[in-house]
């Protein structure tokens, strides 16, 4: 299956990972694991440019796909699902609820802003047939697969 | 004005190292006004009750335990992520008031409002005339 887990905002160096920035989050990747740290979660949602993006995962069953993505902090209403092309595609915009006077940071880690994810999906979905929750920051979606994408059984009949 | 840093990261120790399951350091913002200290850490996936707040000895630990979240049957395609605890400690140096600690959690993202001691807060002082 091809997955397409760099896309950005249309128009944003073409959504493309640079391969320098890619080689280094593959080395943190690697470093973590090799070290065993309890690594920052969001390694693979550190986009080249500073922009932000929520990381994924993705599963298959024989009737579903489901899809989950962290992004805390967000509202179930300012999140934007949809299907297109064979991709499902899951976009927002994480905002600051508060403003504060710059000084006022001692520690700022989280980030913010509007992000965009397309998941190029395994099989053709029912695309009128899609859940989606979202619940403590995390959103689940459920997708079942068309008909025609469902696994089927072949007769052998003995002559 | 000196520039001082009220909150520092705690030092993992051992102790820490021994706790069994994977553990993550969730990111935080920590921005300070007049009044208190704000913590804001990124805790997706735990559920509220699953959250521990301590405040002792200056030092704010925040742990938060969160369920699996992957399908026995399923075939994993792709994880960008790893699911797991969230561990973070904190030693603060600012008087805190710990009585008026208090903590929100929504659409997991974890506030805790550290208030400041009434002695640490910055205080105008009148000069009465004398008679």
């Amino acid at each position: 299956m091809s997955l397409i887990p760099w896309k950005h905002k249309q128009g944003e160096e073409g959504g493309q990972m640079l391969p320098v920035a890619s080689f280094r989050t593959e080395m943190d990747r690697l470093f973590d694991n090799f070290f065993g740290n309890a690594p920052g979660r969001e390694l693979a949602a550190w986009s080249p440019l500073g922009a932000w993006a929520p990381p994924l995962d993705v599963e298959e069953t024989d009737k579903q796909i489901l899809v989950r993505a962290e992004i805390p902090g967000v509202k179930a209403d300012e999140l934007d699902l949809a299907i297109q092309n064979g991709s499902l595609v899951i976009s927002g915009e994480k905002k600051e609820k508060q403003e504060h006077e710059e000084k006022g940071y001692l520690y700022r880690e989280r980030r913010y802003g509007s992000f965009r994810r397309e998941v190029s999906l395994p099989s053709a979905v029912d695309d009128q047939n899609v859940k989606a929750e979202y619940k403590d920051g995390v959103l689940h979606v459920t997708l079942e697969k068309s008909q025609e994408a469902l696994p089927r059984k072949i007769q052998v009949t003995a002559k | 004005m000196t520039t001082q840093t009220n909150v520092t990261e705690r030092e993992q120790n051992g102790a820490e190292r021994t706790r069994t399951g994977r553990w993550f350091r969730p990111p935080v913002d920590i921005i300070e006004n007049a009044n208190e200290l704000l913590l804001l850490a990124d805790v997706p996936g735990a559920a509220s009750d699953a959250i521990d707040i301590d405040f002792e000895d200056g030092v704010l630990t925040v742990e938060a335990t969160v369920a699996s979240r992957w399908n026995e049957e399923a075939t994993p395609l792709l994880q960008e992520y790893g699911v797991g605890n969230f561990h973070r400690s904190f030693r603060v140096s600012e008087q805190i008031d710990a009585s008026r600690i208090h903590a929100e959690y929504t659409d997991g993202v974890l506030t805790i409002h550290l208030p400041k001691a009434e002695a640490a807060k910055p205080r105008k002082i009148q000069v009465q005339a004398a008679g």
